[in-house]
């Protein structure tokens, strides 16, 4: 499979994905949830990844995030084949280049809100006093200063999620993973998860993030499809308007979207 | 190096705190095991301290000899059935006593007898007083205090004892006995002294002076069949410097006498402590494998918990592989709260411990030791428990998939 559909940048990849199978079972069981994919990713593109359910999005974030190492083919990170490196290293890379954003928000219930997004802090060795500043700091990007030493539980979904992303982002990552950032999400929490998401990729982050909602692939600058463990298209969407007052509130479609999504779904 | 040892310590903590009530529990099956090793230990070091302090009482120049070959070891001494020890002959002699008298450098000399018989006064004593038979030399040899009158002496006529404040009390109701008239074996004897309370029954002679009846050897005849066995021989040097000659001269000695059979002892300083202090050791020993078998069970509650709170915190171990924990974090972080439980709990058996040690010693003649070298068993024991039994489950916590562990809708 040839590479496809890269966005034309000068920017370094980031990512480089060359017949990339994950197999799951053994003998009959045996069957591979990503069978050979090819990708190419720069940075500082914001990807979504959508598919129906089984088809290995999920496992394909797993991948690129370095949990899942029984991998077979290459997986390039940086320049890096991830296969030469030992699992400390592996820890290394997801404690200081990738940021994790979870459907379930996964945020640990037994601490607060800054503990949590000092967490990540914590595993590069930097002092306590350091990183709850550092925390902080982000939680105040966020909106979310006051919120500093609420538990969890006492958070709403997208309060919640908030702090997810200021824990991704905590310590810097050149990609963010999001998977189903906004499943557990009203629409309008949603809408203001995904405007946080889309104000990162105006800053330079990479941003990778698996859906099952078409709409939220208006925010991204490529849509990859995957089906059956292969990826079945991958498009450049229209770079998206960067003027939020032109934004379409979200449930109302343009007729070229509803055609285009049409089309898809006969496929 | 990251150094997240403190952040370890601050997160078991928390996690201990979030579960108070199950810590505490856990907690509190290493603290029996800990009080229990700690006492057992208090104890024993007391008792063995008593008998060294005797002997170094003594001045470090009194040899003993003692008939029969040396126990190989405290176990053998714990084997063997007292009856045994208790019946068989004594190998020493008054032969002995004259040759072991003309060695260079001794200065006193005094063989211990001790029978068994019917002691009363004014009243019955109890049955297992003992009666000891001895030369006036006693008193300096072991030197004994007198509380009242004046030790055996060998210009006295007639037959005369000397009691202990204890047995004065028992059979006459007071400690001022002096010239009452007390029947051993059916003789009567006159009490010429009281000892002063010395609150030593354990010792090296092997007889409680507080409760016994001391005679003089020469009216010994009357009462035991003319067949005296001298259970020990204490011997009192002039200087230390002349201990280890004396003690040669007496084994060549007594070898002549015994016609070249090695059938006695000859101990000095700290050798006349050990079989005490070994017999104590042993005991403690045996006692302190049982207390083993509640630190076990005390360290498997550990393992116990652990797992479970391994099992619930699947997802935190997750999201923390996730934001960049290394397998070795996470080891770290499961294995410093199980030492926390463990430590937790071997601080507060190690205190536990000693009240219990006061609160028995209450009915011991002794007093619980204090020393480094039970807080540092004490310590030592909790952190092996820990480690050993927290490492499992922090390496299991390690091995935990993080894709399993952060799936969703778990």
């Amino acid at each position: 499979m040839t590479i496809i559909g890269t966005m034309a940048t000068n920017n370094p990849p980031v990512i480089v994905l060359k017949d990339l199978r994950k197999r799951f079972g053994i003998g009959d069981a045996e069957h591979y949830a990503l069978d050979g994919v090819d990708v190419r990713i720069d940075k500082g593109e914001f990807i979504a990844i959508m598919g129906p359910s089984g088809c290995g999005k999920t496992t394909l974030l797993n991948v690129l995030g370095l949990l899942d190492s029984d991998i077979e083919g290459t997986y390039k990170l940086d320049g890096i084949d991830v296969s030469t490196l030992g699992s400390i290293k592996r820890a290394r890379i997801r404690s200081r280049q990738i940021g994790f954003i979870f459907q379930s928000f996964n945020l640990i219930p037994r601490l607060n809100v800054l503990e949590n997004v000092a967490l990540p802090l914590t595993y590069k060795g930097i002092p306590r006093l350091k990183r709850l500043k550092a925390a902080s700091a982000m939680l105040g990007n966020f909106h979310l200063a006051e919120r500093e030493y609420y538990m969890p539980h006492q958070l709403s979904g997208g309060q919640t999620q908030r702090v997810a992303i200021a824990r991704a982002l905590v310590n810097d990552p050149s990609i963010i993973l999001a998977d189903e950032p906004t499943g557990n999400l009203d629409s309008r929490s949603s809408h203001i998860i995904m405007e946080e998401l889309s104000d990162l990729h105006q800053r330079g982050n990479t941003i990778i993030m698996v859906t099952h909602n078409p709409r939220l692939t208006t925010y991204a600058s490529r849509v990859i499809t995957m089906l059956d463990g292969k990826i079945d298209t991958d498009t450049d969407a229209k770079k998206p308007k960067k003027d939020t007052t032109k934004k379409r509130p979200l449930g109302k479609k343009s007729k070229t979207t509803k055609k285009r999504r049409a089309k898809k779904e006969k496929k | 190096m990251r150094f997240l040892l403190l952040n370890h310590i601050q997160n078991a903590r928390d996690s201990l705190r979030s579960n108070r009530s199950r810590s505490m529990l856990t907690m509190f099956g290493v603290t029996i095991g800990v009080a229990s090793i700690t006492t057992i230990l208090a104890l024993s070091a007391g008792a063995a301290q008593i008998v060294q302090q005797q002997i170094d009482g003594l001045g470090g120049n009194v040899a003993v000899i003692r008939p029969g070959e040396k126990p190989a070891s405290a176990f053998d001494q714990l084997t063997q059935l007292p009856v045994q020890q208790g019946y068989t002959a004594s190998t020493l002699t008054n032969n002995d006593l004259r040759s072991i008298e003309r060695i260079d450098g001794v200065s006193a000399i005094a063989p211990l007898m001790v029978l068994s018989g019917a002691v009363s006064g004014d009243s019955d004593a109890p049955k297992s007083t003992p009666i000891v038979a001895t030369t006036p030399n006693l008193e300096q040899v072991n030197d004994l205090q007198v509380r009242d009158g004046q030790f055996l002496d060998p210009s006295l006529l007639g037959s005369t004892a000397v009691i202990g404040p204890q047995l004065s009390v028992d059979v006459f109701g007071t400690e001022a006995s002096i010239g009452k008239t007390i029947a051993v074996k059916g003789k009567e004897f006159t009490i010429i002294g009281v000892l002063k309370r010395s609150n030593a029954p354990i010792n090296f002679n092997g007889v409680d002076f507080d409760n016994a009846v001391i005679i003089d050897t020469k009216s010994l005849g009357s009462i035991s069949q003319e067949s005296p066995q001298i259970q020990q021989i204490n011997v009192r040097v002039d200087t230390v410097a002349n201990l280890n000659s004396v003690i040669v001269e007496t084994n060549k000695a007594l070898l002549r006498n015994h016609f070249g059979q090695a059938d006695f002892t000859v101990l000095s300083g700290d050798e006349i402590a050990q079989p005490t202090g070994q017999i104590f050791a042993a005991i403690a020993g045996v006692t302190a494998a049982i207390a083993a078998i509640s630190l076990l069970v005390g360290g498997i509650g550990i393992m116990n918990i652990m797992l479970v709170s391994v099992a619930e915190r699947k997802r935190e171990i997750g999201i923390r592989k996730a934001v960049g924990a290394s397998n070795g974090d996470i080891v770290a972080q499961f294995l410093i709260e199980a030492l926390a439980l463990s430590i937790g709990g071997g601080v507060a058996g190690y205190l536990l411990g000693y009240f219990v040690a006061f609160g028995i010693s209450i009915f011991l003649t002794f007093d619980p030791q204090f020393n480094f070298a039970i807080a540092g068993v004490a310590l030592g024991v909790s952190i092996a428990i820990g480690t050993l039994f927290g490492l499992y489950p922090a390496i299991r916590a390690a091995r935990k998939d993080p894709i399993n562990a952060l799936r969703q809708y778990e």
